[in-house]
């Protein structure tokens, strides 16, 4: 039995069959239920492990169809329409669904028709039913109206005025309805009797290609799998090329025989077609994860989905075969980083315009960068931007890092000396300032302007070169007194 | 001049043999040039019963009389010709390490505290800017621990291509969470010849980054012919499979130079002190190199008392360009018989060509 709390108080949420033999009833109190069996077994609800459960449900549910979704906190639609013929028909694949649910574990009710409503209504209120078209008015009908799926406080009106099951509100006039009850009674009816369309949203995004292959024999080993993608990845290939396109996210399902289900996916940085990259990128993937994916049993279903596509550009090789492809071969091995270490693994500097040194070079994911081009040739006529181009370091803290300060030369000057990382530097010689200003066009209305920064180049005793900054100015007592930072190392 | 011949016959049928031995055919083996023979003659004097005596011709020939058409033998490069180098521009550092930086190796560059990883970043990447001089547009790759670049700072490719002429887009950064990771990342770089030089930055001196490692990474350097710069931030020297280690710091940068000379108080180009910590046919030296961002090469800079000896007029000429000091004395049409002409040194040692083989061979027979 399970309990939860509501308005205060302590309440069954849940029970089972014995419990029900008991005469416990949903929402009465717990102790109310002790006072009569003391000996009942009370667990205290997790909604959250529930929704887990369901979604793991759901993940499984994908093998029969790619479009399932969640409904409320125990049901699950599955839009199976064109996916019957696989399983042998209807009546045969809501029988492997059943049995495969009951040896897992649950208890499990199903119910097939032409309209998601006639369906929900089916599983509750049948168990195992399948609805053909044209029929859910007879299935309906006598049907209390709790099938209709309407709100509790519109049932209660309903069968306060008498109608108490969903054929008497059929035969009801509809005009007085819906200006009684509000509309979406109606339209709950409509849906459920396919005179409106109501689409089932799916939880994941449809895989634009998948190819699957069920296995006789669960399958183990990390190899075997292996070997199976590139099989899977060759019969991807021709539909990706039929398609005139190329892969740039895939995602790999293993279908444990118990009912678990693990997703890997990789991302190409270029729209990509060969098996054997395929297979490359899902090997560095499937090391990396060895010690997250439970073979268990084995699995019995391995899926192949193609996430995302991109038009693919075929290229004219070289016919001496000497010529390689440098790009190519540096975006398989930024995929290869990419799918063992995450996301941020390649970097790529891209220059942005700004005066702020942290902001003028982002570093971003090499599958997001730009492409590659030839650097540009240098221009020699055009006379250059800048004669003298400010220094700038070779190496940037990502945090600027205080240092201490303890005397300046003049008030605006360079330090003397400062301590940085509990080591004491004497300052040789320095160069500045430069001062850089806070953005004030990309300052947020209200918020407080940034102070500016002086940046000093300075040599230490040792003849070590660094980047430091005063933040703000020394002014007068009213305002607080600047601080330093280092910001950066150079050659 | 018969005996000469028979003599370089046995050498090279020796040196065959090394390399067959070692499984590396020799890519140059013609015969060398009149410049050289010293050296070989040499080795015919000492008997050279072995190919080890053979090998040490480095290392003998590299402080007097290296030319570059001598082949040069090392152990474990067999015979390498002399662009299997970087030249790094500077005689004397190239001299030390008998050739150059090898370019299909892993070359370790040390910096002895965490600080100076601005000193050993400047020296790695400006190698990396002479090696771009000759494969245009291919990337580098820098690899990092997620710790280094948190306590030594993210490069910076505005700098970088401010100073070493290495664009945004030929740079691509990646940062491992742990150094198992760098290593891996490292290795799968090495192997292939689509970055211009790999460079993989670690911190301190950890077990993982053995001479088994280095062994890993030297070998796939070697199959792909593209460097790998090994950058240990205060680390320990350490046994390692690199065939050159160099131990690098800042060194105080020199004044600007301006049209009325040396800026006071400016700091200039940047400057390292390289001290030469592993190198198979160096011995230990020490140089202050200086780098030139605007010619992207080195330069060397001597100490102070070598400056003042410099060759360079100190005095610079007169703008005017006329009247220059009269020579002193009597201005003669010619020289005075008398005086014997004034010989260099290095025609004193070495016979004039004519008598050479009548001089040696002689000598040889006995």
């Amino acid at each position: 039995m399970i309990s939860h709390r509501d308005s205060n108080a302590q309440r069954i949420a849940a029970l089972d069959e014995r419990a029900e033999a008991l005469k416990l009833k949903r929402g009465m109190g717990i102790a109310d239920a002790r006072a009569m069996h003391p000996s009942i077994d009370v667990v205290e609800a997790d909604p959250e492990a529930d929704r887990r459960l369901l979604e793991g449900l759901a993940d499984w549910c994908d093998r029969y169809t790619p479009l399932v979704a969640i409904d409320g906190e125990d049901g699950l639609f599955l839009d199976v329409t064109g996916c019957t013929h696989l399983f042998g028909g209807e009546r045969a694949m809501q029988d492997e669904i059943l049995t495969r649910f009951f040896q897992q574990g649950f208890d499990v009710r199903a119910g097939l028709a032409s309209t998601p409503g006639a369906a929900w209504a089916a599983a509750r209120f049948h168990g195992d039913r399948i609805v053909a078209g044209g029929e859910e008015e007879a299935l309906l009908s006598p049907l209390p109206l709790s099938a209709l799926r309407i709100a509790p406080e519109t049932r209660a009106s309903l069968e306060s005025v008498g109608l108490r099951t969903a054929g008497a509100v059929m035969a009801a006039p509809r005009a007085p309805l819906a200006r009684r009850f509000g509309a979406t009674l109606l339209l709950r009816l409509d849906q459920a009797l396919g005179r409106l369309d109501e689409a089932v949203s799916p939880r994941l995004p449809v895989a634009p290609l998948s190819v699957e292959r069920h296995l006789a024999e669960p399958i183990v080993l990390t190899d075997d799998i292996e070997r199976l993608v590139s099989r899977l990845a060759v019969a991807l290939k021709a539909d990706l090329e039929r398609r005139g396109e190329g892969a740039r996210a895939l995602a790999l399902l293993l279908f444990r025989v118990d009912g678990v289900v693990s997703r890997i996916a990789v991302g190409t940085s270029r729209p990509m077609r060969e098996p054997q990259l395929i297979r490359k990128l899902f090997h560095e993937r499937l090391t990396a994860l060895e010690q997250a994916i439970d073979a268990g049993f084995g699995f019995d279903l391995v899926r192949l989905s193609v996430l995302s596509v991109a038009a693919f550009d075929m290229l004219q090789g070289d016919l001496t075969g000497e010529r390689s492809d440098d790009d190519a071969d540096i975006a398989l091995f930024a995929d290869r980083v990419r799918a063992r270490l995450g996301e941020a693994a390649v970097l790529k500097p891209v220059v942005v315009e700004s005066h702020l040194p942290e902001r003028a070079v982002a570093a971003v994911p090499f599958a997001e960068a730009p492409q590659r081009r030839m650097p540009p040739k240098p221009d020699r006529t055009a006379p250059p931007m800048t004669i003298f181009p400010p220094e700038r370091p070779i190496r940037l803290f990502r945090s600027p890092e205080p240092i201490e300060v303890p005397a300046t030369e003049i008030p605006e000057g360079p330090p003397m000396n400062f301590r940085w990382r509990r080591a004491l530097y004497r300052v040789a010689r320095a160069e500045g300032p430069e001062r850089i200003a806070a953005e004030w066009w990309r300052q947020l209305p209200g918020e407080q302007e940034a102070p500016t920064r002086d940046y000093y180049r300075i040599e230490d005793s040792e003849g070590r070169r660094y980047w430091l900054y005063r933040q703000g100015l020394y002014s007068s007592a009213s305002q607080a007194a600047p601080r330093w930072f280092m910001h950066g190392v150079f050659a | 001049m018969a005996i000469s011949a028979v003599a370089r016959e046995t050498v090279f049928a020796l040196r065959r043999q090394i390399a067959k031995i070692e499984g590396t055919l020799p890519e140059r083996l013609e015969a060398p040039a009149s410049g050289a023979p010293k050296a070989i003659s040499e080795n015919v004097r000492s008997g050279f019963p072995s190919g080890i005596a053979e090998k040490q011709i480095p290392g003998d020939a590299a402080g007097s009389d290296i030319t570059p058409e001598i082949t040069i033998v090392r152990r474990g490069l067999a015979v390498a010709s002399p662009d299997a180098f970087l030249h790094t521009g500077i005689e004397r550092l190239d001299t030390a390490l008998g050739g150059g930086l090898p370019k299909a190796a892993l070359s370790e560059i040390h910096g002895l505290e965490t600080r100076d990883a601005g000193a050993v970043a400047g020296l790695a990447l400006s190698l990396a800017s002479l090696i771009l001089k000759e494969k245009q547009g291919l990337p580098v790759l820098w690899i990092g621990t997620a710790e280094i670049f948190r306590e030594a700072g993210f490069p910076y490719a505005r700098g970088i291509h401010a100073l070493f002429g290495i664009e945004p887009e030929q740079l691509l950064f990646s940062e491992a969470p742990k150094l198992l990771d760098a290593l891996w990342i490292a290795e799968e770089a090495a192997r292939m010849t689509a970055f211009a030089a790999v460079i993989l930055e670690i911190r301190g001196s950890p077990r993982l980054l053995d001479l088994t490692a280095t062994r890993r990474l030297h070998a796939r350097a070697q199959s792909a012919g593209r460097p790998v710069f090994l950058l240990r931030q205060s680390g320990q020297a350490e046994p390692t499979a690199a065939p050159v280690r160099l131990i690098v710091s800042a060194a105080p940068a020199a004044s600007r130079e301006t049209l009325a000379g040396p800026l006071a108080g400016s700091i200039g180009r940047p400057a390292f002190t390289v001290d030469i910590g592993k190198s198979r046919t160096a011995l230990p030296g020490q140089f202050t190199l200086e780098w030139n961002p605007d010619e992207h090469a080195f330069a060397e800079r001597r100490s102070r008392e070598e400056r003042a000896t410099n060759s360079v007029a100190v005095v610079p000429l007169s703008l005017r360009g006329a009247d220059p000091a009269p020579a002193s004395g009597a201005v003669l049409a010619f020289p005075a018989l008398a005086s014997p002409a004034p010989a260099s040194a290095t025609a004193c040692d070495q016979p004039s060509r004519q008598q050479r083989p009548a001089h040696r061979s002689p000598r040889r027979a006995g």
